[in-house]
């Protein structure tokens, strides 16, 4: 045990060692396989999005990093070891389902929460009543729950999850029933967390927001990894070869431009299927050569939606991005 | 076990501090555990306002500790006899004629006088005239069983003195001997068993049942209570089940304890101002090593119960629920009492050896037979606290690991072949 606390401790100024490894984990309930040979792993400083389908997966694995339950078969690590009480305190987390005590103070709950993640009392009271000021609960902080709003209990949920500064969070459908004012500061949250240094993984519906805030994603269904990698590349991996052309004189017959398989018109604009082995470049050209005046030339690509519908619908496209 | 700068006892700690703490000052708690000592008071109130039922007027009986009391004996003696009031009867008795004691009823001065007929001793028998009365009043009762005891006295001494029996003839035949218990060696023994030397046990046993009930109560209320708040997540992400478990037990356990011994505390007040400390327990010894067992098995029984009780709550779909499946196996803590004539009457019974091995009854039924066995038997003690330790143990685990995969089934009753999963999962 000494050993391990003290490769944990060592592990704190080591940048190099992932936030979380998952390899090859399995984890069934009654006669259903519910994650299958999941590998992936978060970096320190970035936001792993973690999206899916309900039902794909998503919490039971969040659930076994923080060792809630614990796979049946392959290996978990958190920080270089295996997840247990030794990191609880490097952790936050952001449950799905939460709520506060109802009949005790958000103050006296958030310190206590404080203290089980092993923050000393006092230091854990002085931040929360901080940090509770600081999002605007100064004057409520002091009120039971029950006679909070759901927006009071949001924001306090929120700074509970931070309040000892984890190296690691983890948020599960963060931004579900958030009113537009608490998501905003949500986001403003995770992205403080990750620019300070500490792994994100966020599980989410929301493809915008996945969108805007994941460094990579991890789309899983039915326990499966579908796909795995940087948005960007993901993105390309999925772009169909599509280019929007907006601007006069550009003809919708796509026989017109040798490299153009299928041309058609979308709100003003001109949207090109690309023959396989032609490149935009060549597009670009050939539009040049015919005297086309350009406005807007854009390579299409897929968002995130799109990407998550096809593939989950089974698109061959993925196995690039497995 | 010390990690990342927590350990485990830490965290047991704080969550039965918080537990405790949070538990004691519910207005439900306070309300709850001041409500014997204030019905006692009450009680004591209307006893000091309403007439007959005074404590200090207590219906003490003929012979008792202290006295006749207030009590009176009005006897009407239409004999020849020439009844004579006794110098040491155990109450005034007062002689008068018919017409004075239907008066004294009128005026509501007496509740009854006895009427000694004429031909008495060839007619024996003796009326006793009082105001119609109904239902059952205990007072009336003990207070007309000291008035006959001394009449009978009365009667049966002025009949030796007729009969010219010399008077220490006289003396034995009303009072034939006087008892002196002594042991093999010649030492003074014990006078005898006294009601309270069976009752102490039972107020032990009882005690147990009451802290494994009341504790059964705050452990499901607040582990429904974090299952419904949805607060059950976080919390296990933060603390294993195993010291969330152990903590709530322990804190929870001690609120329990808390009302328990604050009742039991109240009591001892009461009869102190009653007067009466330490006057019921007279004849109670319970040898010191039977104590130590008793704590023992009040231990044991408790921790076992506690971690039982907490995987019933985080199994349990609702509170309602909760407090069906908790009351399935606080039964059993209550078996041991059912069948405590048999402890009275047989402890080497089969029953109540059965009762002993049974880990679920175990505490109950041991806590009976170390307090009422002559001797100790220490085979049968030895056998059910390695029997009671090894359950008490196993169901811990079992129940850290039921109350780990179920807490997080929200409105779900897992099946028994799930809950048997979990108890059999590698740790």
């Amino acid at each position: 045990m000494i050993e391990q606390r003290d490769a944990i401790t060592a592990t704190r100024g080591d940048t190099r060692t992932p936030a979380v490894t998952v390899e090859g984990v399995w984890k069934r309930f009654a006669q259903t396989d519910v994650v299958q040979d999941l590998s992936f792993e978060v970096q320190r400083g970035e936001v792993l999005g973690f999206l899916g389908p309900n039902g794909a997966g998503k919490t039971t694995t969040m659930r076994m990093i923080l060792d809630i339950i614990r796979p049946d078969r392959g290996a978990i690590t958190v920080f270089g070891s295996a997840p247990g009480i030794e990191h609880q305190s490097r952790v936050g987390y952001l449950p799905e389902e939460r709520g506060l005590y109802r009949d005790v103070s958000i103050l006296e709950t958030l310190t206590y929460f404080g203290a089980l993640r092993g923050l000393p009392t006092r230091e854990a009271r002085d931040r929360a009543t901080r940090l509770l000021t600081e999002v605007g609960l100064g004057e409520a902080m002091k009120k039971k729950a029950a006679e909070l709003s759901r927006g009071m209990h949001q924001k306090a949920q929120v700074v509970a999850t931070v309040l000892h500064e984890p190296d690691l969070l983890i948020v599960d459908e963060p931004f579900q029933g958030l009113d537009p004012v608490n998501a905003e500061l949500l986001r403003g949250v995770l992205l403080a967390q990750r620019d300070r240094g500490a792994a994100v993984v966020m599980s989410t519906h929301d493809m915008t927001d996945a969108q805007k805030l994941c460094d990579r994603i991890l789309l899983i269904d039915r326990g499966w990894r579908l796909l795995y990698g940087r948005v960007p590349e993901i993105q390309r991996a999925f772009s169909d070869g599509a280019v929007e052309v907006r601007g006069a004189g550009i003809s919708v017959d796509g026989a017109r431009y040798p490299s153009v398989s299928e041309a058609t018109q979308v709100d003003g604009s001109v949207r090109f299927l690309l023959r396989e082995g032609a490149s935009a470049q060549q597009l670009f050209r050939e539009l040049a050569d015919e005297g086309a005046a350009v406005d807007r030339f854009e390579v299409s690509t897929p968002t995130l939606n799109e990407i998550f519908i096809r593939t989950v619908a089974g698109d061959r496209r993925a196995e690039a991005v497995r | 076990m010390k990690t990342g700068g927590r350990s485990f006892a830490g965290l047991i700690a704080l969550v039965a501090r918080r537990d405790y703490v949070r538990t004691v000052r519910r207005r439900g708690f306070v309300v709850g555990t001041l409500l014997l000592p204030l019905g006692i008071g009450a009680f004591m109130l209307l006893s000091t306002i309403l007439p007959g039922v005074a404590p200090g007027a207590g219906p003490d009986l003929p012979g008792g500790p202290s006295g006749s009391g207030d009590y009176v004996l009005l006897v009407v003696d239409e004999s020849e006899l020439g009844l004579q009031p006794r110098p040491d009867g155990t109450m005034p008795v007062e002689l008068v004629s018919r017409d004075e004691g239907q008066a004294r009823l009128e005026a509501g001065t007496a509740d009854e006088f006895y009427l000694i007929p004429a031909d008495y001793p060839a007619d024996p028998t003796v009326r006793r005239i009082g105001n119609p009365t109904s239902g059952f009043d205990v007072a009336s009762f003990q207070r007309q069983a000291g008035q006959q005891q001394e009449l009978a006295l009365l009667l049966r001494t002025t009949l030796l003195d007729d009969a010219a029996v010399p008077p220490e003839a006289a003396q034995r035949i009303v009072a034939p001997y006087s008892l002196k218990t002594e042991t093999t060696a010649g030492e003074p023994g014990a006078a005898g068993p006294s009601i309270a030397a069976f009752l102490v046990p039972f107020a032990f046993t009882m005690l147990f049942v009451m802290s494994i009930f009341i504790t059964s109560g705050y452990l499901l209320q607040s582990v429904t209570e974090e299952k419904e708040n949805r607060v059950v997540e976080i919390v296990l992400s933060s603390v294993p089940a195993l010291p969330l478990m152990a903590g709530k037990i322990l804190g929870l356990g001690a609120a329990g304890l808390t009302q328990v011994v604050f009742w039991v505390l109240s009591v001892l007040v009461v009869l102190a101002v009653l007067g009466d400390s330490g006057g019921s327990l007279e004849g109670v010894a319970i040898a010191p090593i039977a104590v130590l067992l008793g704590l023992v098995y009040f231990a044991l029984g408790y921790l076992g119960y506690g971690a039982i009780f907490s995987a019933v709550g985080a199994l349990a779909p609702g509170s309602r629920e909760a407090q069906q499946y908790a009351g399935f196996f606080g039964f059993f803590a209550v078996v041991p009492l059912i069948f405590s004539s048999i402890f009275i009457t047989d402890i080497g019974s089969p029953i109540v050896t059965i009762l002993a091995l049974i880990p679920f009854t175990t505490p109950a039924a041991m806590l009976m037979v170390v307090t009422l066995a002559p001797d100790i038997p220490w085979g049968l003690v030895v056998i059910s606290i390695v029997s009671l330790g090894t359950f008490t143990v196993l169901a811990t685990i079992a129940s850290a690991r039921v109350f780990r995969a179920t807490l997080l089934l929200y409105g779900v009753r897992p099946g028994a072949r799930a809950i048997v999963g979990a108890i059999l999962a590698r740790a």
